[in-house]
């Protein structure tokens, strides 16, 4: 039903556009027709003309839906009787009046129906949005409220940063006293070669006491074994 | 240390601290430590009286070592032990003396925190004594001059009173909860502290009283220019018409849906009591000018 509407209303409108230029045109027809043209004969001539004259009139009797509309709607137009408009036939004007009606009045009832189905998601978005807001202003406010925490940690977290960098540069200064820092270097590659040296000479020893293992692996575990015992 | 077990503890602390012929001066760092270690090994056997008093002594040994800290921290915990012993009047004793304690370290915040535990605590069994603990922590905020922290102390305190259906006390908190979000600038907060002192005072058939209060908060600018604002004059303008329809409608919309849970369930138990009373009362008032304009 809808398509038959819109398509009706486009239709209607193409149609009107038509007749408006096909009416453009009729007065150079008319000017031509006038014209003695060669080899034409005076009752074409004539009959041309008649039919140039007639023709305004048949393109305005064409019907476009708009007719029928300006007679419903018609209390306010100016009832000037316009000569160019002329309707079909007087008598199936009723007819014709009635089918507009009902077809306009589904269409309002559509209208209708659609304003109401409009309204009913605009009010579910409203309080959606009006939920929204709320949650957005309680927001706002709790982040006002973290604001002056945030800065109270700030605050405190740079104190512990300063105390922290404060003894780290103390302790330096304190390990660096006791020892600086390349004979501290030397102390531990003197003390790894001396550990490397007993090692070894611990691992010599061992070897030498039980010369019957074959086994390296054993070697080594039981010289642990004994000295844990 | 190899003891393990509490009670031992206890005794061993309690024999240092005693005052005797052999000890003149009481050892408390030691003390307390083993006092500490005891009250958590109770804890965790959840024997909650032995805990509680071990917790105690704890505090009051780190009170003796100048702490006040660490003693408030420990008569915390004993009072949430007795709040699961059920003592209420410990538990009150116990926060007050925990706040105090928070206070003479400097620290007002954990102060009213404290408070505000033992209000929580307090909310269903002792609910006026919980209601005193939420003013108390309110107004140690305000004097700290955090409001912002009170917010959440007012609405609580509300939520008891209308418990209690001490209803002006409720709306009197909900006021100042709306003045505390005054001094920061929260204008929704404090809209709806308004609308919800309203709701309250219609709640409680007293009209006067909620016109009073809506013309002194329309004075207050952002009240004026919310959407609160809206909400309650409708409400009102419902009310003197006798509309109950139009005051449950208004009563759905999203504005009063946004306000604090028992406030909306008070909204939804409006009209109380006889709307239409409240309609012949605005119509006599009227009357009587009229009545005097006849004379003269």
């Amino acid at each position: 039903m809808e398509k038959s509407k819109a398509s009706a209303v486009a239709l209607n409108a193409e149609l009107r556009r038509t007749k408006a230029r096909l009416l453009e045109e009729v007065p150079k027809l008319q000017r031509l027709a006038i014209k003695k043209v060669k080899g034409l004969s005076t009752e074409e001539l004539a009959a041309r003309n008649d039919l140039v004259l007639a023709l305004p009139d048949r393109i305005q009797a064409i019907p476009d839906g708009s007719s029928a509309a300006l007679n419903q709607t018609g209390g306010w137009g100016t009832s000037a009787p316009r000569t160019e408009i002329k309707f079909d036939s007087d008598g199936q004007f009723d007819n014709e009046y009635f089918q507009e009606s009902e077809t306009s009045s589904q269409f309002r009832q559509e209208y209708e129906m659609r304003k109401m189905k409009q309204d009913q998601g605009l009010s579910m978005i409203s309080e959606g949005l009006g939920t929204l807001k709320n949650m957005a202003h309680d927001m706002n406010e709790e982040l006002d409220r973290q604001v002056p925490l945030m800065d109270e940690i700030d605050t405190k977290v740079d104190k512990a940063t300063s105390d922290l960098k404060n003894t780290n540069v103390r302790l330096k200064d304190t390990v660096n006293q006791l020892r600086s820092s390349r004979n501290f270097c030397i102390d531990i590659v003197l003390l790894i070669i001396i550990l490397g040296i007993a090692a070894y000479l611990y691992k010599f020893m061992f070897h030498m006491a039980t010369p019957s293992q074959q086994n390296s692996g054993h070697l080594h575990l039981h010289p642990i074994d004994t000295f844990l015992v | 240390m190899p003891i393990s077990d509490p009670d031992k503890l206890i005794s061993k602390a309690d024999k240092l601290t005693k005052l005797s012929l052999t000890r003149w001066s009481a050892d408390w760092r030691n003390a307390t430590l083993l006092y500490e270690e005891a009250a958590n090994l109770f804890r965790v056997a959840k024997k909650n009286e032995k805990a509680k008093e071990a917790f105690e002594k704890a505090s009051k040994g780190q009170e003796m070592l100048s702490s006040p800290w660490d003693a408030a921290k420990h008569m915390e915990s004993a009072a949430a032990l007795a709040k699961e012993l059920g003592y209420w009047n410990e538990v009150t004793d116990f926060y007050r003396r925990a706040s105090e304690l928070y206070m003479e370290c400097g620290r007002p915040q954990p102060a009213s925190d404290a408070l505000a535990k033992g209000a929580r605590a307090l909310e269903d069994a002792m609910p006026e004594a919980a209601v005193q603990l939420y003013n108390d922590a309110s107004a140690i905020l305000e004097e700290d001059g955090k409001e912002q922290m009170a917010f959440d102390l007012y609405r609580a305190a509300t939520s008891v009173y209308i418990k209690l259906e001490k209803y002006s006390d409720a709306a009197s908190s909900l006021l100042q909860l709306g003045l505390a979000a005054d001094k920061c600038n929260a204008t929704n907060s404090q809209c709806k502290a308004y609308l919800g002192a309203i709701i309250i005072y219609l709640h409680a058939h007293d009209f006067k009283q909620a016109e009073k209060c809506y013309n002194d908060c329309s004075q207050v600018d952002a009240f004026l220019r919310s959407d609160q604002n809206r909400c309650a004059s409708k409400l009102l303008s419902a009310y003197t018409e006798g509309d109950i329809e139009e005051i449950k409608r208004v009563v759905q919309s999203s504005t009063v849906s946004n306000l604090d849970h028992v406030v909306i369930k008070l909204a939804r138990k409006l009209p109380t009591g006889d709307v239409s009373a409240l309609k012949t009362d605005a119509g006599k008032e009227e009357e009587e000018p009229l009545d005097e304009n006849d004379l003269t």
